[in-house]
């Protein structure tokens, strides 16, 4: 089929804007193949360096950051599991049940996510130093706190627009609630769980924070705790930085491109009507 | 429901990827409950065993919250008490290199009165504040029962960490800012004068005005003004100590006026400075003694014969480490045994030796060995600037104190303020 | 019908619970705690107001350490004195000094607790005790003798002073003070700013890509996975990587804008208060766009194709298809992405911590590293939460302007 040249145009334009999307990204990969010497001052500008090397993925994968990228991963993915199941469960409730104190319960949730997180940290670290949870993996129940709210909302707004007919004659036909929210409603609403599980594992994967404070032992840090060690008293190690910028960025590229065809399946089952 | 169950088999099997990638035997369990009365139970047991093999033997474990150490000092200082002390033996925590987020840390770990470590490593600006608090314990008593005298140990660091009459801190590793110079294109006649301190802000001002250009040299003279903690450094050594505000703040001025400083000076800070330095683009730098080490390690366009040092005009800011017993902390006796070692001759020493830090216990300076360790002890314009310390106040509220000047000086060289607006500003926050 | 009724509202509740009690126990037990602090002066470095103080209280541990030290400089000052009256003055400093002890044994201490509060009576005698300690003291050192250190003295002597501790509970005095800080205000105003410009930008390039990504043509999946890229990457990190972009001398994207003239020189863009502001918009509207890409794609998704065919039969073109169909339909979508942006972009702080650290001269500071700054280092945990707490309060005024202005339900009544 020929392309119309309105087409051309916004090919054009999507690719421009994916190139300025991701020039900071291949700028910061050139940067790291570059030799200290040439990430600061006059040879900073160019694009390729004569000297281009592997060396400071090498330092890096000799340091802690593998085991990082482990404790990211399994943090992220615990969070991630749990998060989104306790998130479906209450924005199925919220946009079908009926129960008192639906709407005080939204509230609270967009309440609570108004704080900052410099504000919950105290009274967190001082329970996980009574209870012994510092340096392990049950940071990963304070994460509730930066992925719920969002989670819920997603849910709340698919699971609402799922046509109440198709639930009603479940129901009908003598199916629990509980069944009913299972067979029929859950796989309707798989975008939405997606979006809200991606969100959710990236929000965790990015965190700082929370991190840095919990687990203080190398052992239990996670990527962007790991990157914020590579530096001296009075300088950052750029090479590597930026080499560890590069890895860090991988697993979560792949997480995306493996579901990517979930994000989208609610267009093709087709099933979602008004 | 096939696509929910091969979403819970990729994460599982990413899960068993990740986990046989370790030595960890401990194994988070795969969540499957949806009961939804259970809060989750998806958490793995805690693993508590650290990577880091343990001895098998009895000893007391003391904590040691310290700043990564790029040298292999700690380590050493580590290895050598643990071989002698009969009951106790050390883990050294290691906190980031970053200290603003270092300082956060340990504030929270200290109001929570958690005993998670027993001795702190603090940049010398915090020990007031912490000392105020009642975090740290004095250690007058430790001096003491050592057979020591406070004098006995570097007088900058000592001093800023004395409160209310109280000693509470002993030297970790001194610090102190000094004046870089380039000899291949500085006359002697002037490396001279610079190396006696007996010149002015002004004479710096125009040797750099004269000397810049020179060998390629774009910058005469660089040095920290970015809007951070660098700046009340370079101010303090700009006012002689706050002797004098307002002539401190307009030689600044003046300095970004007269065309020998970086366009960006203002976002300048201790990296920008070396690198800017070592790249052979300044005549004059204003530093820490770090620069040396990067100096002398090679692989710079500036070659250690190229490079002298001199004391700044009215001497230079003390910066460094200073090392507090935590009041909140489980093994008081253990945590002063270690104090004791790491700030006494024997620690001291090996920092010195191994990591090229200056040492912190005063009779090391004439030490052969530790002379021989670096270079910077000999040097007649260095030992000259270790004499013209000069040190930031010690104020319960440093950082409020602090954060204020930052704001008022650089609002004014950045040209949204007026001079007197920062002098009497700096001044009222100094009082 | 009253039984199914019942039973709903019980599988609600069960189905409720989970998030309930994370949300609890992570989320408002945590902040409920801190918020506390607001209605105390409540600051870390001082001893006699490191904690939540109701009632006059005596700081043991640290009258404890006083005397320790008093009598330690007693001995030193013994060693040194040379007249028969600095003796006989020491000897009565040493009797009472240990008077006072004897009465804070006796009738203050309680067990081992470091920190009890007294009655009336008590702080009249312990007052008594310490100004006869301090008269005394200042006595001593007037007469003619050499000392060892009569300031170290004086100053520890005055930390009996930190250790009688009055109520620091200041009901809504912190909150007045907020209120005139101006430094709260222009802090305010500039988080305002930065939050309603970016998340404007983001709605509009986040409606666009999303548009993209949901369009059925060649390559869609690297497009997807190439847009994700900002935000695949932790935010502290993304933040150092633009200030190595922006450095004046350094950075590729700082000597691009000053070719294209955005800046007269590279070094300007982190230096001047707008252009560093248009450098931090940059940043985050960079980062957080596929952010709100992808939850409006989800709400794209809900859409039905059918819509769509069955409105071009009618010969709707493009933009009315999008006028008509998509944005109606993407409200309730577009609103939970604008609220969860504003929510976060007003919370900002990784992204200017690191690329201004507030400067220059405090013109990008934000609301949330003022608050950062008073309560972590200046440790005034007190007025901090009493700004977070202003703050919160300004957001939810915005998220109700949200709702009002929107008209957007996202349950039924």
């Amino acid at each position: 089929m020929r392309k119309s040249k309105a087409e051309k145009y916004l090919l054009a334009a999507i690719f421009l804007y994916l190139f300025i999307i991701i020039f900071p990204f291949i700028w910061v990969f050139l940067t790291s193949l570059k030799p200290e010497s040439e990430i600061w001052g006059r040879r900073a500008l160019r694009v390729f360096s004569d000297n281009m090397s592997f060396q400071h993925y090498q330092t890096l994968f000799r340091g802690n950051v593998l085991n990082a990228l482990k404790n990211s991963l399994i943090i992220s993915t615990i969070t991630t599991v749990y998060v989104t199941i306790v998130a479906s469960l209450a924005g199925y409730a919220i946009a079908r049940l009926e129960f008192i104190g639906k709407k005080l319960m939204l509230l609270i949730i967009l309440g609570t996510s108004m704080f900052p997180q410099m504000i919950v940290i105290g009274p967190i670290y001082r329970t996980f130093v009574r209870l012994g949870w510092t340096n392990s993996y049950f940071i990963t129940l304070p994460y509730s706190m930066i992925a719920l709210p969002i989670s819920i909302f997603i849910l709340v707004n698919h699971f609402s627009k799922i046509p109440k007919e198709m639930e009603e004659s479940a129901v009908m036909d003598g199916a629990s609630q509980f069944l009913t929210f299972y067979k029929i409603i859950l796989p309707l609403a798989l975008p939405g769980i997606f979006t809200a599980a991606i969100m959710t594992f990236i929000g965790v994967w990015n965190e700082f924070l929370l991190s840095l404070t919990l687990n203080t032992n190398a052992a239990y840090h996670t990527a962007p705790v790991a990157i914020s060690f590579l530096r001296g008293q009075f300088e950052i190690f750029w090479g590597q930085v930026t080499a560890a910028t590069v890895i860090v960025t991988i697993p979560t590229l792949l997480i995306v491109l493996l579901f990517q065809k979930q994000i989208i399946s609610g267009i093709t089952s087709g099933a979602v009507k008004e | 429901m096939k696509r929910i169950a091969s979403l819970l088999l990729i994460l599982v099997m990413l899960f068993v990827f990740v986990a046989c990638d370790t030595a960890e035997p401990a194994e988070p369990e795969e969540p499957t409950a949806e009961e939804p009365e259970e809060p989750p139970a998806e958490e793995p047991e805690t693993p508590e065993e650290e990577p880091e093999a343990e001895p098998a033997d009895d000893k007391t474990t003391i904590k040691f919250a310290v700043q990564a150490d790029s040298t292999d000092a700690l380590n050493q200082i580590v290895a050598a008490f643990n071989e002698k002390s009969e009951n106790y033996q050390v883990e050294a925590i290691i906190m980031t290199n970053d200290s603003g987020q270092m300082h956060d840390q340990l504030l929270n770990t200290l109001s929570s009165k958690s005993g998670e470590y027993d001795v702190i490593s603090m940049d010398v600006v915090w020990a007031g504040e912490f000392a105020a608090a009642g975090y740290l314990d004095p250690i007058d008593e430790l001096i003491q029962d050592n057979g020591w005298l406070p004098t006995d140990f570097n007088k900058g660091s000592m001093d800023s960490g004395k409160y209310a009459g109280k000693n509470y801190v002993l030297p970790y590793f001194p610090d102190l800012g000094f004046l870089f110079v380039r000899t291949d294109i500085v006359s002697e006649e002037d490396l001279a004068i610079l190396q006696s301190g007996d010149y002015t802000y002004d004479d710096l001002l125009a040797m750099a005005e004269m000397y810049q250009g020179e060998a390629n040299t774009e910058y005469g003279y660089v040095f920290q003004a970015k809007q951070y903690e660098g700046l009340v450094v370079n101010l303090n050594e700009f006012t002689a100590n706050w002797a004098d505000i307002e002539g401190g703040l307009s030689t600044m001025k003046a300095y970004m006026d007269a065309g020998i400083l970086p366009d960006d000076i203002l976002n300048y800070d201790e990296g920008a400075t070396h690198t800017a330095f070592l790249n052979g683009e300044a005549v004059f730098g204003r530093n820490w003694p770090y620069m040396n080490g990067m100096i002398a390690a090679g692989d710079q366009e500036v070659t250690s014969d190229q490079v002298d040092f001199a004391p700044l005009p009215a001497g230079g800011s003390v910066g460094g480490w200073i090392l507090g017993i935590n009041a909140a902390g489980q093994n008081k006796e253990g945590a002063e045994e270690f104090l004791s070692f790491v700030a006494g001759p024997e620690g001291q020493k090996i920092n010195a030796t191994v990591g090229s830090y200056l040492p912190g216990y005063n009779e090391l300076l004439e030490d052969a060995d530790v002379q021989a360790s670096n270079a910077l002890l000999t040097n007649p314009g260095f030992t000259k600037a270790l004499e013209m310390t000069i040190a930031r106040p010690v104020v319960a509220n440093y950082a409020e104190v602090s954060d204020q000047i930052q704001l008022l000086t650089h609002s004014f060289l950045s040209g949204n303020s007026e001079l007197e607006e920062a002098v009497s500003g700096i001044e009222a926050v100094l009082e | 019908m009253k039984i199914k009724r019942f039973l709903e509202r019980k599988t609600a509740y069960l189905f409720i619970l989970p998030a309930l009690i994370l949300i609890i126990l992570f989320s408002i037990w945590p902040i409920v705690a801190s918020l506390r602090y607001a209605f105390f002066d409540l600051q870390l470095n001082d001893q006699a107001r490191s904690d939540l103080y109701t009632e006059a209280s005596y700081n043991l541990r640290l009258h404890n350490e006083t005397i320790d030290y008093i009598r330690y400089y007693l001995n030193i000052d013994e060693s040194v004195v040379q007249t028969d009256e600095a003796h006989q003055a020491i000897a009565e400093l040493r009797q009472q000094v240990d008077a006072f002890d004897e009465y804070v044994e006796t009738n203050v201490v309680q067990g081992l607790e470091p920190v009890v509060s007294i009655d009336q009576e008590k702080e009249t005698e312990i007052t008594r005790h310490k100004n006869e300690i301090i008269a005394g003291l200042e006595s001593f050192y007037t007469l003619e003798d050499e000392f060892y250190s009569p300031e170290d003295m004086m100053a520890v002597v005055g930390e009996f002073n930190t250790s009688l501790i009055q109520s620091n509970y200041m009901g809504l005095e912190n909150f007045e003070r907020v209120m005139t800080d101006h430094r709260v205000r222009s802090t305010l105003t500039f988080t305002l700013i930065f939050t309603f410009v970016s998340v404007f930008f983001e709605l509009i390039l986040g409606l666009a890509l999303a548009l993209i990504m949901n369009k059925a043509m060649a390559g869609r999946g690297l497009i997807r996975t190439v847009s994700l890229i900002p935000w695949a990457i932790p935010t502290s990190v993304a933040a150092m990587m633009w200030s190595y972009l922006y450095d004046g001398s350094s950075g590729i994207v700082a000597n691009l804008f000053a070719n294209i003239g955005i800046v007269e020189q590279s070094t300007d863009l982190l230096l001047q208060s707008s252009k560093a502001l248009l450098a931090i918009i940059i940043a985050d509207v960079w980062k957080t766009t596929p952010y709100m890409a992808l939850l409006l794609l989800a709400g794209l998704q809900t859409i039905p194709n059918s819509l769509y065919e069955s409105s071009s039969l009618e010969g709707a073109n493009r933009w009315h298809q999008f006028r008509y169909i998509t944005l109606p339909l993407l409200k309730t979508s577009i609103f939970v992405a604008l609220l969860f942006r504003t929510l976060d972009a007003f919370r900002v702080f990784d992204l200017i911590y690191v690329l201004t650290g507030g400067g220059p001269g405090g013109t990008t500071e934000s609301i949330s590293i003022y608050a950062y700054k008073v309560m972590f280092a200046q440790t005034r945990f007190g007025y901090g939460a009493a700004i977070v707490l202003i703050m919160a309060l300004a957001v939810g005024l915005i998220t109700w302007l949200y709702v009002k202005s929107l008209n957007v339900k996202l349950i039924e009544d």
